[in-house]
């Protein structure tokens, strides 16, 4: 074939990356290649900086309690036993996880309907007609860019909170496993949230519905708490007062609290697995529906 | 309470993500191009071999496409050739972009086949380097330059990245490089959906109305390099409203209606198909006299200045009759149908729109 113009560049070799390497690396091309990714970092950063310091006010008044004076010392001792200090310092390892995994939730929503929003989604399944593996190399670029939220919060925490401890006067270890396992447990929350605003939106396509979806579902699930209190006042079964682990974002805080997120909670693992089971079952349908629809 | 006020903050910043950062308006006044267009030099002619002819064949056969009951597509058949413009026409609504977008996998047909080179195009190995699409002026994020856009494709299949500046000039682009999408003309859009099909140098060019919002110098542009591509043997299907563009540009005609074929082949075999749409202009100072001695068959209508259109009796059949009349004859002149009267005859009472 007659190549239009003396093309240089074709005859250099390209990515020789298999096709998913390369679906991945294109993700981040688009992420990169608008303003998302900037301001949802931006605004993660401020999120987790306000965070911190809201959790280190708290932790001050922990540590020291404004009570009469035998109150006060009893509860110095209490806030300063050894492993009361290492579950502060894991809390300030882990400050603003409640609220920030919205933004790896919400960029993983964006990761996929900004392709329908923007039309692109035709130009990106001519280049590589394989849906499944366009699908997974977005799952991947979540996943990714959940795991980079985490570790951007973790580098801000993992600076302010030796500080803010040494300026307390308490001498504790961040690098205990009490602290690890949490740092860790958060970047398994990270991950899946993005991987399951991923999937929903692959699911919903819509970017609109999609967004206002992933808000709903997260914001909508601490509402289980309530609901399950009030159908326990009614009918007493003790299976409810642990039922609301099934709200994704109440999973997530099982998952990631160490002792329980709530009054009867079930143990974290059962939180893990809720959790992953949403977001495997939601870019499950997300794949089955991309690879049934068509695109118009 | 803060996750109330993390929602509302975070809900703007999704709003914000989708505005514009920096790219400048789009340029209502200014032309489509941005610079030099498609290199005035001869590219081609090249002998085609009967492999990479019967590889860049698009054959459609039985094609049926079915939404809720409506059938947007109706056992449609028909082949493009390689080394040829094919234009695919159709009123609105007549299931021409259906049918292209079947033929690149992204709608699955309810019955039929169609393969390029005689493999669906979702089992082509490299899809891009054989088959290049134009399917919508608006594929890109707002928020993108062109160069990326262009990039992200490369990047996915594979091509060096540099090859999006060679199509970015090839196009006229390559001033406009580094605006964003937002600040881009329809005409530039287009460019830029030109420039993405081209990428992989494919065999193959399909193209859905290409030449929308391409002022004169863009639509000569576009002819041009599809002329040019044709010439060098590739294959080139491509839908357009404009009849009188495609008259100059197409050598095949595949005509569509309410998702049916109404006509295919060549411009001037479609053309002439026709012929009982041609007309005779005569002019006679007796044109009473010639209508009498025409017959019934033949139907007079007045032209103004001593000169009527005949329909019903051709050019032959009307000079014979005015010489054993001896009617003076001072014009006779037979006019055949262009493309649109062929194009609205051939679609005539098939409703576009279902």
């Amino acid at each position: 074939m007659t190549a239009l113009l003396d093309s240089a560049a074709l005859d250099q070799a390209g990515d020789t990356g298999t096709t998913l390497v390369r679906l991945i690396r294109a993700e981040f091309m688009k992420i990169r290649t608008t303003s998302t990714g900037e301001l949802f970092l931006t605004g993660f950063i401020v999120f987790t900086a306000m965070a911190l310091t809201i959790n280190g006010f708290g932790i001050h008044h922990q540590l020291d309690p404004q009570q009469g004076l035998a109150g006060r010392a009893q509860a110095l001792a209490q806030a300063r036993a050894p492993a009361s200090v290492a579950k502060m310092a894991a809390s300030m390892m882990t400050s603003g996880q409640r609220i920030c995994v919205l933004f790896a939730l919400l960029l993983g929503v964006l990761i996929v309907t900004s392709e329908f929003a923007n039309q692109t989604a035709a130009v990106t399944f001519v280049t590589v007609p394989r849906r499944t593996t366009v699908i997974m190399a977005k799952v991947a670029a979540a996943a990714c860019c959940g795991a980079l939220f985490w570790l951007v919060g973790t580098v801000l925490a993992a600076v302010a909170t030796p500080l803010f401890l040494y300026s307390q006067h308490v001498s504790t270890s961040v690098a205990g496993w009490a602290v690890a396992r949490s740092v860790l447990l958060n970047l398994l929350a990270f991950v899946a949230w993005g991987v399951f605003g991923l999937g929903l939106g692959a699911v919903l396509r819509s970017q609109i519905v999609a967004v206002i979806g992933a808000i709903a579902v997260y914001a909508g699930s601490f509402g289980t708490e309530l609901v399950f209190s009030a159908l326990y006042n009614l009918f007493r079964q003790g299976w409810m007062l642990g039922a609301p682990v099934i709200g994704p974002a109440v999973a997530s805080e099982v998952m990631t609290t160490s002792g329980p997120a709530f009054p009867h909670a079930p143990p974290g693992w059962t939180g893990g697995i809720i959790l992953i089971g949403y977001t495997v079952a939601l870019v499950a349908g997300g794949i089955a529906l991309t690879k049934r629809r068509d695109v118009i | 309470m803060v996750v109330l006020l993390a929602v509302v903050v975070i809900g703007g910043l999704v709003l914000l993500a989708r505005r514009n950062r920096d790219g400048p308006r789009p340029d209502r006044a200014g032309t489509d191009g941005a610079g030099p267009g498609f290199p005035d030099r001869p590219l081609g002619g090249k002998r085609v071999s009967a492999a990479l002819m019967s590889l860049g064949r698009i054959e459609v056969c039985g094609l049926r496409k079915e939404y809720r009951g409506i059938r947007a597509v109706d056992d449609l058949s028909f082949t493009v050739e390689p080394g040829r413009v094919t234009g695919f026409l159709g009123p609105n609504g007549a299931g021409k972009t259906t049918t292209l977008r079947m033929l690149l996998d992204l709608v699955e047909p309810t019955a039929g086949t169609a393969t390029i080179g005689g493999v669906r195009y979702a089992d082509l190995d490299q899809p891009i380097r054989r088959v290049g699409a134009v399917l919508e002026a608006g594929a890109a994020h707002k928020d993108r330059t062109g160069r990326d856009h262009l990039r992200i494709v490369c990047q996915s299949a594979g091509i060096p990245l540099a090859r999006a500046d060679e199509v970015l000039e090839l196009v006229g682009l390559g001033a406009a490089a580094n605006r964003t999408f937002r600040g881009y003309s329809l005409g530039m859009r287009q460019r830029l959906g030109v420039a993405a099909a081209l990428l992989g140098d494919p065999q193959v060019l399909i193209l859905d109305e290409p030449a929308n919002g391409l002022d004169p110098e863009g639509i000569r542009w576009m002819r041009d390099l599809l002329r040019t591509l044709a010439t060098q043997g590739r294959t080139i299907l491509v839908s357009s409203h404009l009849l009188g563009e495609m008259e100059q540009l197409a050598d095949d005609l595949v005509i569509v209606a309410a998702g049916r074929l109404a006509a295919q082949g060549t411009v001037a075999s479609v053309i002439g198909s026709m012929t009982y749409l041609s007309r005779t202009l005569v002019r006679t100072p007796e044109l009473g006299k010639l209508a009498a001695v025409l017959g019934s068959d033949a139907v007079v209508t007045p032209a103004g200045d001593a000169g009527a259109y005949i329909t019903g009796a051709d050019a032959v059949a009307i000079g014979d009759a005015a010489l054993r009349a001896g009617i003076a004859i001072h014009q006779l002149v037979t006019q055949l149908p262009d493309l649109e009267a062929a194009f609205l005859e051939l679609t005539a009472g098939k409703a576009s729109i279902r």
